[in-house]
């Protein structure tokens, strides 16, 4: 600035007999000074009130609509996101139960199933044990039998021989009396 | 008329003679240059405010931009007390900014290269300010002449200083704009004549000094506007807000 200045000064100094023709800086002349002051206190005032009263409230206003457009979307995006998180909370405890249902489920299902697995297999045992005891006494009654007629039929073989060899018939009883007691000894 | 640097801050009378208890009031060029970057300001605004888009045209965001900027620079200096006196420092800010710019234009009018003109704003700023600093703070007001924390000893010297600080923020204020203003466009009028007095061959040194004066000079129109409109609002928080 006062480089500027003194650029300025020295190059007017060079230049007296212009200023002499000039008179200097116009800006000093207060020739018009008052017509100056007078429209520039005119005009300011005007666009003063021009933009006090019209200008700068339509500004304010598209500014602080803006704003409230945008804290408005903010709070409704905020209050979406709250109802989103909510919702994945309902889905995850639905999803939990689900899932616990499901096992339990599952458990009891196999549950059941092993019981009525156990229930056949008993039945099943026990008609397996009914067979094996039918077919043991069967057996056993079988064996009574046989045994009976070994008895008999050695009585018979014994009759017949002592027949053909003696040529006559011996006395029942003695004899069964006799094959009996040789039989209790084989058994033994 | 080209050869004189001075030439281009005559005020000369446009139309007819107008004169109040003797004072001449005429309108002149200096008149006219002022009503023209009114209507500027006001053409600019009704473009500026007559959509009121969600998202802004571009003339409707110039205009949001300097309303924010303006509102921005007020509350870092002055505060929320400040918030009644937007619309003046708004108007100043914009009117001194569109005075300086139209003044870039060649052939036309600075009307901010006046002493008189920034005098009459500093001046109106001056006696606000100092109404505003009674009507609120009554005569605890005078407390700004007297900074706390300063030696006994040196308080006389220093009141005195802050006394002649405070009065001469007008003229600091006013000569500070004019001085630049009109050195400025002095300096492109006389690199300017020394283009055409040093003819085809050397007046190409001082033509791209023209130019690169003129992104200068741009630079100081916007920055003027800016510190004079800065500087108001310094004072009015001195005000506002009794610091010292």
């Amino acid at each position: 600035m006062n480089k500027i200045l003194s650029v300025f000064t020295i190059w007017i100094l060079s230049n007296k007999n212009l200023i002499a023709a000039e008179a200097g800086m116009p800006q000093l002349d207060p020739t018009y000074w008052a017509s100056q002051a007078f429209w520039l206190i005119i005009i300011f005032s005007s666009i003063y009130f021009l933009i006090s009263k019209i200008f700068i409230p339509k500004i304010k206003n598209s500014i602080d609509s803006r704003e409230n457009k945008i804290r408005k979307d903010i709070e409704e995006a905020s209050v979406l996101k709250e109802n989103a998180e909510k919702k994945l909370k309902e889905y995850d405890h639905l999803i939990k139960t689900a899932k616990i249902e499901a096992k339990k489920i599952i458990f009891e299902s196999r549950k059941t199933l092993n019981e009525s697995m156990e229930v056949k297999k008993k039945q099943i045992e026990k008609e397996i044990e009914k067979e094996i005891q039918n077919a043991e006494s069967e057996i056993e009654k079988f064996k009574i039998n046989s045994v009976h007629k070994t008895g008999v039929i050695a009585e018979e073989i014994a009759s017949n021989l002592i027949e053909n060899i003696f040529g006559e018939e011996l006395n029942k009883s003695s004899m069964s009396a006799t094959i009996s007691e040789t039989m209790k000894g084989y058994k033994n | 008329m080209a050869t004189n640097p001075m030439h281009q801050f005559n005020v000369h009378k446009i139309g007819p003679e107008i004169e109040i208890n003797g004072i001449d009031i005429s309108f002149t060029n200096a008149s006219f240059f002022m009503l023209l970057s009114a209507l500027l300001i006001i053409v600019f605004l009704v473009f500026g405010t007559r959509e009121k888009k969600l998202v802004p045209t571009k003339i409707q965001l110039i205009s949001e931009v300097l309303y924010n900027f303006i509102s921005k620079m007020i509350s870092d200096t002055a505060g929320k007390k400040a918030k009644p006196y937007f619309p003046f420092i708004f108007t100043l800010f914009i009117f001194i900014l569109i005075c300086n710019m139209i003044g870039m234009l060649p052939y036309s009018f600075t009307v901010t290269s006046h002493i008189i003109v920034t005098l009459t704003f500093a001046i109106f700023i001056f006696i606000g300010v100092t109404i505003l600093g009674f009507v609120i703070h009554g005569f605890k007001y005078l407390k700004i002449f007297v900074p706390s924390g300063v030696p006994i000893l040196l308080l006389p010297i220093i009141t005195i200083i802050e006394i002649i600080s405070y009065l001469s923020r007008p003229v600091s204020l006013s000569v500070r704009l004019f001085a630049n203003m009109m050195a400025g466009h002095t300096m492109l009028k006389v690199f300017g004549g020394f283009v055409i007095s040093l003819g085809l061959i050397g007046g190409w040194l001082p033509l791209t000094f023209s130019v690169a004066l003129t992104g200068l000079e741009i630079l100081v129109a916007f920055l003027q506007a800016y510190v004079f409109a800065i500087l108001t609002c310094i004072y009015l928080n001195d005000a506002l807000n009794l610091h010292h």
